[in-house]
């Protein structure tokens, strides 16, 4: 990092989050209120924040910044609000409602329920167009396209006031030609509108993947440019160098033009950088096999990385709409500080996913909230700071949050609060876990071969139970821990994604070489894209994955390898890695069995220079910092004891604490269980150890004591 | 119902690890299931049982599928009684012995810890084929139950640990497309595996004595609330009949009835159905159950999870032995998960409907579908499957909302998927034309039913036999409290088959040829409407017309409400409000 600043800024649902890295390894965070009606206003709030409390102009800061990077919720919110763009879809006739024939399926959990509505249709019926043509399996050609009826589809889209046009035909991928010769009759017809062609968007095989994909992404394009443009003028007029980066849910940073025209890949980028920041703090020490949770105010974000990468997925379900393009897997529970505890009609005590929100918030609050919620149990157990949170500017009421604890849980299951309180934070936990399964396990990852890592202002009260229920035995948390996505976001580079379809069986020196050709296609590509945006070769790395499974199998793993020439001797080091890869999720492989690949991808990242670490100058032993002692609970039947608390500001590198004890950081609260020790690095970074390394901290602490 | 033996945390720790046990094992189905039935359509089930063996989780899958587990798992446990060992591996589909129809295949897996059976995970699968006479299983022209394909007593698949490669052999043997098979019986097992290494680790953490209390105190609550819900309803007698359409066996149509007596909180449910016909749309006890059980949660409208303590408090007398749902063998049965079962169901949700007129929602749209088979050139392989995709029916109207449009049919309640049309043609040499929603098919009402789904189909290049089974090609879903439809023949299901520019419409199940350059287009039902169709909102109406799911027409017909400019879509609200006077 050259310049004096690099600046990150992270919208989310309540706060937005501003990152500011010097060159010296300063790092600040700074937060103010989302304005989800007009996003820029937030961004300019937030830079009259700094110079208010920095004393540092947006014009310092933009024209001395070597990047600006903006994780932005615009194209979350219309999907969240379906207030997207008016747009048409031009369909291979008899293929107009696959969009909304969605399958034949209801989701999971609704089966019976009478008032559990359908999907909200971004295109409805009427403004979707088939017109003959047809492509079939093997690519051939079974019937012509009829411009007449693109040109009819696009008369109609006109009449109608249509801003955005999908095109996608059955089996486009193989024979892209029809799809673009519509494209450009809608362009020609139609100059004004935003166009997305399914086969150029997602070209991989899966009709209604691609369909669905080609829709959320036509559906957002003029919503993101509108922003794109409003957001690159702003920091244009304020001297930037460079033009503004926004992070994708692929995990990288891309241009501006990019997610216009790839709006798709914006949608859910916010905890997407998690992964990113887990591994630079986990770099010191060499781990790469990190789980990433973040607990908010109402969901809890999880995310993966194995042997330095993250988790990606393909062919989901976002907000009920299929969406095939790669994004970085993010499971998320609606489990936060908000979520209320509630007795079901069976007659059990669940958490969530009702959530207080931030109104009327928590029962603490006393804002009205009459629920209790995760937070309150968090008081009830002493691990929150009755004085309140966020440096005392947000004080808790303890009896408030008792009242509602007995009301609506302890007194209905003739319980103490104590132990009620202990029962909502152990039931919050297991959701989580059960929901850190859905990362780990059904990845076929063994979570205990982790280390977890914090992120979020409510998670740290939370992270040692976490762990404990896991079998993990080392926790991360850094000082930054409340902003980490945001500060993620700035040390993340550039990324796009290139796909092509095979269908192939994994024999032969013709697959081979076809596979080699189109690896290499692809990735000539991105050299050129990046090369256009100024990266130099020995920036550029490439990534490569291949969804393969057995003949006869419909649903692909991902097996990702490293790039190599591919070869007919090379092809059985890929499907060694298949066999391997299925055993590890199902348990077991059939190695006799034919494999062929169906769709390929090549990741090509950018590389940019990292701001400098953190630092924390050295300490001279936990107790400097004790602030005195707290009853807690630890225990089921919801006994208290007294524990130490510890002020993190006071705490130096090196300086070490054995729980049971709390430690207060300005943004968030960190609970050490019994059984766990905490070592503040000099990099910022708490490193929680549980067991028998606990008791050599013991050990080595009363060593230094004496 | 406050007797707590159990830490009521523990109980909701529990609880969510069966949960999460249960879908692991349903995931493990999907992605690695060979045969397009299964892993395209999710036409599979899988279940959790404690050693009683009682149902302690039923999963949020096919509900045809798992009412008869429950009486399927205690014939294969009693089958067995005192020869169950750690390591054994059970595998059945005879309805002797509480199956469904042969076609769907269970696997019993029995778990033991510290040398005692403490539970069963279990899993049931359609498999695209049984052998017998035709491909699929599905054969019209069945007799009897030998007809068919292939009965599986309960027979030992591994015997303590040691697989029984020659009964595995025997049965490959005698199915068609053996590969796609064998990749079914392995996902099953991987499937009930998953389950297995989830409940040891349970019984590891908590200890099996805390597990199994918590495991009774769950289907206590479960059976405490369904008994809630029937107390509600007020005490008596309630009956619901319901039409069986002759679809092609000759014998005429045929009434289903359901008699349901409520007193206090407990339910008794009487079945009366004609005498077992040889045809395959008889349907023996066990899978009976599946369809009484889905008209009662029709009514009960529970969210998950579910167990067998829900039933406790509900007994069913299924009606003499050796009558069409109490079929007896050598009764011919393969139709018999959606036909007799969905029109079982509407009897028992016809029965609630009255008992309890506030909850009522409308039928669904029945199974009207086909299977495929022929000759794959590009493998130079045979090739068979159910083809979900060709029955997706309209879903119901509810209380406070239109149905969802192409969500059934009835009997998998929305839990099946119909799989992507590139995958289906990658998988199979077809091609197809069609796969969309059907104008004017949504039964009418103040809410509609959900639009049925037509799917058309051309063989690539070799020669198709397709197999027709079902019904719902003459009598429409049923609506609720007062809807009706006029354009009938719209809203229900056929097949049509084009030759050479002629089309010819089929109502009854049939075996048919396709060639290349033939088409095939199988139509299925609309959902029912819900309330009087003439209080439908004409501005929705409207709507609907200019989305092309009612016509001009039906606007007129269906909803009384007349359009008078059909570009424009102008109302002409004089005539619309005479119509709806009159």
């Amino acid at each position: 990092m050259q310049n004096q600043y690099r600046l990150g800024i992270d919208a989310g649902g309540t706060f937005t989050d501003f990152i500011l890295a010097d060159r010296d390894g300063g790092v600040r965070i700074f937060k103010v209120l989302s304005t989800p009606q007009d996003p820029t206003l937030a961004i300019r709030n937030g830079l009259k924040l700094i110079e208010d409390e920095a004393g540092i102009t947006a014009r310092q800061i933009v024209s001395n910044a070597d990047l600006c990077i903006n994780g932005t919720t615009v194209g979350l919110n219309a999907l969240i609000t379906h207030n997207g763009a008016k747009t048409g879809l031009i369909a291979t006739a008899g293929h107009e409602d696959s969009i909304e024939i969605r399958l034949g399926h209801k989701e999971d959990g609704y089966r019976y329920d009478p008032d559990y509505p359908p999907a909200t249709m971004l295109v409805p019926r009427y403004l979707r167009r088939g017109v003959r043509e047809r492509v079939i399996s093997t690519g051939a050609v079974n019937t012509p396209l009829n411009e007449d009826d693109v040109r009819e589809a696009c008369r109609h889209f006109l009449r109608e006031g249509v801003e955005s046009v999908a095109i996608s035909f059955v089996w486009s991928v193989l024979h892209p030609e029809h799809e673009l010769r519509a494209a450009e009759i809608v362009r020609e017809m139609m100059p004004d509108v935003r166009l997305t062609v399914g086969s150029q968007l997602y070209p991989q095989v899966r009709e209604y993947t691609r369909t669905s994909t080609a829709i959320v992404n036509a559906y957002l394009a003029p919503i993101l440019q509108r922003y794109v443009e409003a957001v690159d003028g702003y920091f244009r007029g304020l001297g930037a160098r460079q033009p503004v980066r926004y992070f994708q849910s692929n995990g990288g940073l891309a241009l501006g033009s990019v997610v216009t025209d790839q709006s798709v890949y914006a949608i859910n980028s916010g905890p997407a950088s998690a992964p990113q920041a887990a591994l630079y703090l986990g770099e010191p020490w060499g781990m790469k096999d990190i789980i990433t949770v973040d607990m908010g105010g109402t969901s809890f974000d999880i995310t993966l990385t194995r042997d330095g990468r993250a988790n990606v997925s393909k062919n989901i379900d976002f907000l009920r709409y299929r969406i095939g393009i790669p994004m970085i897997q993010v499971e998320t529970l609606g489990a936060g500080g908000g979520s209320i505890g509630w007795i079901d009609s069976m007659g059990l005590m669940q958490m969530g996913p009702q959530s207080a929100g931030s109104e009327p918030g928590p029962a603490s609050y006393d804002q009205g909230g009459e629920r209790p919620t995760t937070t309150d149990a968090n008081l009830i157990l002493g691990y929150l700071n009755p004085d309140g949170l966020v440096g005392g500017r947000l004080p808790l009421n303890v009896e408030k949050a008792r009242a509602a604890i007995k009301t609506h849980l302890a007194d209905p299951l003739g319980i103490s609060v104590e132990k009620a309180a202990h029962g909502m934070f152990t039931i919050v936990n297991n959701n989580m876990v059960n929901a850190i399964r859905r990362v780990s396990v059904e990845r076929g990852y063994d979570p205990r071969d982790f280390v977890l890592n914090c992120a979020g202002g409510a998670t740290a009260a939370h992270i040692t139970a976490l762990a404990r229920e896991m079998g993990i035995r080392k926790v991360l948390i850094s000082k930054l821990a409340s902003g980490l996505c945001a500060f993620g976001q700035i040390i993340s580079d550039v990324k796009y994604n290139y796909m092509a379809p095979v269908a192939a069986r994994l024999e032969g020196a013709d697959t081979a070489r076809r596979l080699d050709d189109l690896f290499g296609a692809l990735e000539a590509r991105g050299r050129r894209d990046l090369s256009g945006d100024g990266f130099a070769e020995e920036r550029i790395s490439i990534r490569r994955s291949l969804d393969m499974r057995y003949v006869g199998q419909v649903h692909e793993c991902t097996v990702d390898v490293d790039p190599f020439a591919i070869t007919e001797e090379a092809l059985e080091r890929l499907k060694a890695a298949f066999h391997a890869r299925h055993e590890e999720l199902y348990t077991y492989c059939e190695r006799n069995s034919a494999v062929e690949v169906v769709n390929v991808e090549s990741a090509i990242t950018g590389r940019v220079d990292r701001p400098k670490p953190m630092h924390v100058a050295a300490g001279s032993g936990a107790h400097a910092a004790l602030r005195g002692t707290r009853p807690m609970i630890f225990d089921a039947e919801g006994i208290g004891q007294d524990t130490p608390v510890y002020d993190g500001a006071l705490l130096g590198a090196g300086d070490r604490i054995i729980g049971p004890a709390v430690i207060q950081e300005v943004t968030t609260t960190i609970v050490i269980e019994p059984g766990w020790s905490a070592e503040l690095d000099a990099t910022g970074v708490y490193v929680l150890t549980l067991g028998a390394d606990a008791a050599a901290a013991v050990e080595a602490q009363q060593t230094e004591d004496a | 119902m406050t007797r707590r033996k159990v830490d009521p945390i523990t109980l909701s720790v529990v609880r969510g690890v069966l949960e999460t046990t249960q879908r692991e094992m349903t995931l493990t189905l999907e992605q690695t299931a060979r045969s397009s039935v299964f892993n395209l359509a999710h036409d599979y089930s899988t279940a959790l049982f404690n050693h009683t063996p009682e149902m302690i989780l039923q999963g949020q899958d096919i509900p045809i599928h798992l009412g008869s587990l429950i009486p399927a798992m205690k014939s294969v446990a009693r089958f067995f009684d005192g020869d169950i060992h750690e390591g054994d591996l059970i595998l059945h589909n005879d309805p002797a012995y509480g199956g469904s129809h042969i076609i769907d295949t269970c696997m019993y897996y029995p778990v033991f810890y510290q040398g005692e059976l403490v539970f069963w995970t279990v899993c049931k699968g359609h498999l695209t084929d049984i052998g017998g006479p035709v491909p699929a299983g599905y054969n019209p022209n069945a007799t009897e139950i030998y007809a068919e394909g292939l009965r599986i007593p309960p027979v030992k698949l591994w015997d303590k640990g040691k697989p029984r490669h020659d009964v595995m052999n025997l049965l490959l043997t005698n199915m068609r497309a053996r590969r796609d098979q064998e990749g079914d019986f392995n996902a099953l097992i991987g499937a009930c595996q998953v389950g297995a290494r989830n409940l040891r680790n349970l019984m590891d953490k908590y200890g099996k004595d805390v597990v199994q209390d918590c495991i009774a105190e769950l289907l206590d609550m479960a059976e405490a609330h369904m008994r809630s819900l029937i107390a509600r309803v007020p005490d008596g007698t309630y009956s619901g009949t319901a039409i069986l359409e002759d679809a092609g066996h000759g014998f005429g149509d045929f009434e289903i009835s359901a008699t349901v007596t409520i007193q206090g909180d407990g339910c008794h449910i009487e079945i009366t159905s004609p005498p077992q016909v040889p045809y395959f749309i008889n349907s023996y006890e066990g899978n009976s159950y599946s369809g009484v059980y889905l008209g009662l949660m029709m009514f009960a409208q529970l969210p998950p999870p579910y167990n067998e303590g829900l039933y406790r408090c509900v007994s069913v007398d299924m009606g003499a032995k050796g009558t069409l749902c109490n079929a007896k063998s050598p009764a011919p049965h393969m139709n018999c998960t959606t036909t007799p079962m969905e029109t079982l169901t509407d009897a028992v949700r016809l029965a609630f409907e009255q008992a309890a007129p506030d909850k009522v929602s409308a039928s669904w749209g029945h199974a009207n579908g086909c299977n495929i088979a022929g000759w794959d050139k590009r493998h130079d392989e045979e090739y068979v499957t159910m083809v979900l995709a060709s029955i997706i029916s309209g879903a119901g109207a509810t209380a406070s909302q239109d149905g969802w449009h192409a969500c059934g049919p009835e009997c998998c309640f929305g839990a099946l998927t119909s799989g992507d049309i590139e995958m289906l043609e990658h998988s199979y040499p077809i091609i197809i034309h069609k796969y969309g929603l059907m104008e004017d098919s949504g039964g009418a009402g103040k809410f509609r039913g959900g639009s049925g789904t037509v799917w058309e189909v051309e063989p690539l290049d070799t020669p198709m036999t397709l197999v027709t089974f079902g019904e719902g090609r003459r009598i429409p879903a049923m609506g609720a409290a007062g809807a009706k439809s006029t354009l009938i023949d719209r809203k229900v299901g056929r097949l049509e088959v084009t030759r050479g520019g002629e089309t010819q419409i089929i109502t009854d199940n049939v075996i048919e040829t396709i060639q290349p350059g033939e088409r095939a287009a199988n139509k299925n039902p609309g959902g029912g409407g819900y309330g009087n169709p003439y209080e439908r909102d004409v501005l929705k109406v409207v709507e609907d017309v200019r989305n092309g799911l009612v016509s001009i027409e039906g606007a007129r017909l269906d909803y009384g409400v007349v359009i008078s400019d059909p570009d424009a879509l102008t109302v002409d609200h004089d005539a619309t409000r005479a119509l709806r006077a009159a």
